[in-house]
């Protein structure tokens, strides 16, 4: 079945991005190189029970777990069907396709870096280019209000949540160490943690130093063989499309499950319009696809299109029965929009480092996200081992640093000997943080996102925290010319909160907003606070538990 | 152009289980016919052979399946770590010695200790216990010391014990050959059978305790993983129980739970040749998964156990006091 060459790298039989690859009742066998299997297709004039907007983390997982709870299921996704075998180069520009780089408006005091870092489009979303750093949040965090003081509740219960990370750790045989140091007691990850790289052994260096616990990253790539997805063999383009399926995305591991139980997914799809019917429900999407607008009629549409495309498309929807865009009573739709912060620092080794190899945050320290004592900030930050790849280090050094020419060259000399800090850290839920729509179109006709955002003091605060503390431990772990990297951010939350009042938030705990009960929002965009932790495993948690709702409700007909 | 090839979209289909099925029913059905053979009889033995002589050259053969089990893991897994340390040649010249005499011990019907032979048991023997140094110093000088990544992926702790294994069986070997005529076996002035009984146990629940850090390290994702880690156990204490508290029907016991060892180590390569495959690229990237998947010589380090406490049991049948 290998073939060792990309087939990316020849002339492509067929070209994922121009000509959708879902159609004819086949969809690509993403494990086979041109292979097919089967798809069941719904008409577009019978409406089907869901249509769901966005094939990632909570779309794409959402599908599948309604199409195996017996609903028909339709999703939709902007981006190409890829099989990462034949589609995946080991090029970093080349794999600049996984991202969401249509054109959008950035501002605020702090405008955010958006593509690479915080979006995708792909069929299986970001998680195609995610680090697959599969964290689970502290309990406190549901109640962070109540309990520690700062941002909102989540209407739900940690110990819920627990048991839907563990269903979701299970899905993606997530390879996490034997103990984990931090939270309450969870089950065994179901793959064993991965080898150290020597960018992670200086991050366990320098915490041993400062005397706080670190662990092997929990990560969404498999430790050992699993189905047809081989083990992980530390290529280290993770980031960029694992192209051997080791990487347990939504791509490789909800989505085919959601085929064999009978969902249809639409690649290169882009819905531009809900559509609400006389009785103010929602009854199906205006999507583009193969050159024309088309409608798919539905009895409940779900958005998952991530913090920016869910609100975008919830305010292009906007109609005169809601001129303020749907779900939208509360005027919450597109605000709080929270990312995290994701400044590191990077020092120089004597020896060979090479954090190029294997995935690039194979060790973490969760410290700071469960230690309140000692901190001037509300909120905590986790910080992870990193592996920049050569054309993203020389972006890093010329855009963060700012070396240009000779000091440039010099600095690349050093590629192998450099090491870092990153962080993931929780900043403030604010409402001046939005998405809006500016008045410029994209190619579709369609009014683009504005993007606003600015960090608060405790943002600020929190960030100086991260880097004096980084930069100790790299100090202790034998690093010099150590500096700081300022201005990044990742992940993308919060423009559709969660919450128990619908004056103060857009959906209930099971994802339905309160104004329309046929539209459901399941990505990002619900969470209430970000924590310090990656927000992927939480997103698919949130989906897990958002379709054992919705079947709950429909066996009582409530739905 | 690979257009029409449609799949039922599982990663494995029902096919391939078959198939797996298949091919191992095929693999046990192919150990155990070479078992009737070679396990259940051992070397022929010649007319007049006194069982202290049997009882040496099994131990001989026993001790030389160990050596070229670790003769084969030791070349593949110190190539992987380039030989960085020289001594890291050390087990590769000795086991390869280990496995020459104990060829030549297998074939040798004398009676009487052969000098040369059992110093090379000694030396080692040796060998096994500086070399379990070296893998705990390799382990302990890393990053977070005795912790479970370092367990998994630093040196493995067990394996040089299987050339310490092979010498001391080896050097046992010879001793029991150099017993008198009419005198009861001994090793270091012990009922030779009881010991060796005790060794091989002792062996069995190391190689389980070695192959169960490493399939604990590999999730044992697939169910045939819990077979080394449940079968030799079982044999270890019917081995010693038969060895300490003889009686027949225990022994019968003990030996068919030796034999199913014997077999399993045998047929483990099979298995893990299976593992390669599964590894990118499987066997047409052979160059990496030999390296990279299961070690393919390390099964058969039980078949060597196996087989030296089955050789105990039966001296202990021809000499009811050792």
């Amino acid at each position: 079945m290998w073939d060792g060459e990309p087939r990316a790298n020849r002339a492509a039989p067929d070209d994922p991005m121009r000509a959708p690859r879902a159609r004819n009742g086949r969809a690509p066998d993403v494990f086979r190189l041109g292979a097919w299997t089967p798809m069941r297709e719904y008409p577009e004039s019978e409406p089907v029970d869901f249509a769901i907007v966005g094939t990632g983390a909570g779309g794409g997982t959402l599908a599948c777990r309604l199409a195996e709870a017996g609903f028909s299921v339709v999703a939709f996704d902007a981006g190409p069907y890829w099989r990462p075998l034949e589609d995946f180069a080991s090029d970093e520009q080349e794999q600049t396709k996984l991202f969401w780089t249509d054109e959008r408006i950035v501002d605020g005091e702090n405008p955010l870096q958006l593509g690479a870092n915080n979006s995708g489009k792909s069929v299986g979303g970001s998680t195609v280019h995610f680090a697959m750093v599969s964290l689970r949040f502290r309990p406190e965090w549901f109640k962070s209000r109540t309990l520690l003081g700062y941002g909102a509740d989540w209407p739900l219960d940690w110990r819920e949540m627990w048991d839907y990370y563990t269903e979701v750790e299970q899905a993606l045989k997530i390879a996490g160490p034997v103990t984990y140091p931090w939270g309450p007691k969870r089950p065994r990850y179901p793959y064993r943690e991965h080898e150290l790289n020597a960018a992670a052994k200086v991050l366990a260096r320098g915490a041993e130093a400062l005397g706080i616990s670190w662990a092997p990253t929990p990560l969404a790539t498999v430790s050992a063989p699993r189905g047809a997805s081989p083990p992980c063999v530390y290529r280290g383009f993770c980031t960029l499309g694992c192209s051997t399926n080791a990487k347990q995305s939504v791509l490789v591991t909800w989505l085919p499950r959601a085929l064999r139980a009978g969902a249809e997914v639409r690649d290169l799809a882009m819905v531009g319009r809900i559509e609400t019917d006389a009785a103010g429900l929602a009854s199906g999407v205006h999507y583009h696809r193969e050159g024309q607008w088309r409608f798919q009629k539905a009895r409940n549409v779900v958005v998952a299109g991530y913090a920016i495309e869910t609100p975008r498309l919830l305010l292009m929807s906007a109609n005169e029965r809601y001129p303020g865009g749907l779900a939208n009573s509360s005027g919450l739709v597109g605000r709080y929009l929270t990312v995290q912060g994701n400044q590191a620092c990077w020092g120089v080794m004597d020896e060979e480092i090479r954090s190029y190899k294997g995935p690039p945050s194979l060790a973490i320290t969760e410290h700071w996200n469960y230690e309140d004592r000692g901190k001037d900030f509300f909120g905590g930050y986790s910080y992870m081992s990193q592996g920049p790849l050569p054309v993203l280090w020389a972006g890093v050094q010329a855009g963060a640093r700012g070396l240009w020419g000779e000091a440039l060259m010099d600095e690349m000399q050093r590629y192998n000997h450099s090491v870092g800090l990153k962080v993931v850290s929780e900043y403030m839920p604010q409402e001046r943080n939005r998405v809006t729509l500016a008045d410029e179109k994209d190619a579709l006709g369609l009014p683009i996102a504005r993007v606003t955002y600015s960090w608060c003091d405790n943002d600020k605060r929190v960030n100086r925290h991260a880097l004096g503390f980084m930069r100790k431990a790299l100090e202790a772990a034998g690093a010099r010319e150590i500096w700081d990297q300022e201005d990044d951010t990742c992940h993308l939350n919060g423009t559709a909160r969660m919450g128990d009042d619908p004056r103060t938030s857009v959906v209930n705990g099971d994802c339905r907003s309160w104004d329309i009960p046929n539209l459901w929002i399941c990505d990002g965009s619900v969470f209430p606070t970000v924590g310090g932790a990656n927000p992927s495993l939480t997103i698919q948690a949130i989906a897990c538990r958002t379709a054992d709702r919705i079947r709950a409700l429909a066996r009582r007909g409530d739905l | 152009m690979s257009r029409e090839l449609m799949t039922s979209g599982r990663q494995v289909g029902w096919g391939q289980i078959g198939l797996g099925l298949g091919a191992a029913g095929l693999g046990v059905a192919a150990a155990a016919l070479l078992a009737r053979t070679t396990t259940s009889s051992g070397p022929p033995r010649a007319p007049g052979e006194p069982p202290t002589v049997r009882a040496g050259r099994r131990l001989n053969r026993a001790a030389g399946v160990l050596a070229a089990a670790v003769l084969a893991d030791s070349a593949m897994e110190h190539d992987r770590g380039d030989f960085k340390n020289p001594a890291m040649f050390a087990p590769l010249a000795v086991s390869a010695l280990t496995l020459v005499v104990s060829a030549h011990g297998l074939g040798d019907p004398h009676r009487g200790r052969h000098r040369v032979r059992h110093a090379t048991y000694v030396v080692a023997a040796a060998t096994g216990g500086v070399g379990t140094g070296f893998h705990l110093y390799n382990v302990l000088k890393r990053t977070g010391g005795l912790d479970w990544q370092n367990l998994f992926y630093g040196a493995p702790l067990g394996a040089p014990t299987a050339i310490a294994l092979s010498g001391l069986l080896g050097a046992a070997a010879e001793r029991v050959r150099g017993t008198p005529p009419g005198r009861t076996p001994t090793v270091l002035g012990r009922p030779a059978a009881r010991l060796l009984a005790a060794l091989a146990a002792v062996g069995l629940v190391g190689t389980t305790g070695e192959a169960g850090l490493l399939h604990f390290r590999g999730a044992f994702h697939n169910p045939f993983m819990l077979l080394p880690v449940s079968l030799p156990p079982v044999a270890a204490a019917l081995t010693a129980r038969a060895a300490f508290s003889p009686s027949r029907s225990r022994s019968r016991l003990a030996r068919l739970w030796l034999r199913l060892t014997a077999l399993m180590g045998f047929v483990g390569p099979a298995f893990h040749a299976y593992g390669v495959h599964r590894n990118m690229g499987g066997w047409s990237n052979w160059r990496q998964n030999l390296l990279n998947g299961p070690p393919l010589p390390a099964p058969p380090s039980f078949t060597g156990l196996a087989l030296a406490g089955l050789a105990a049991l039966d001296l202990l049948k021809d000499h009811p006091d050792a």
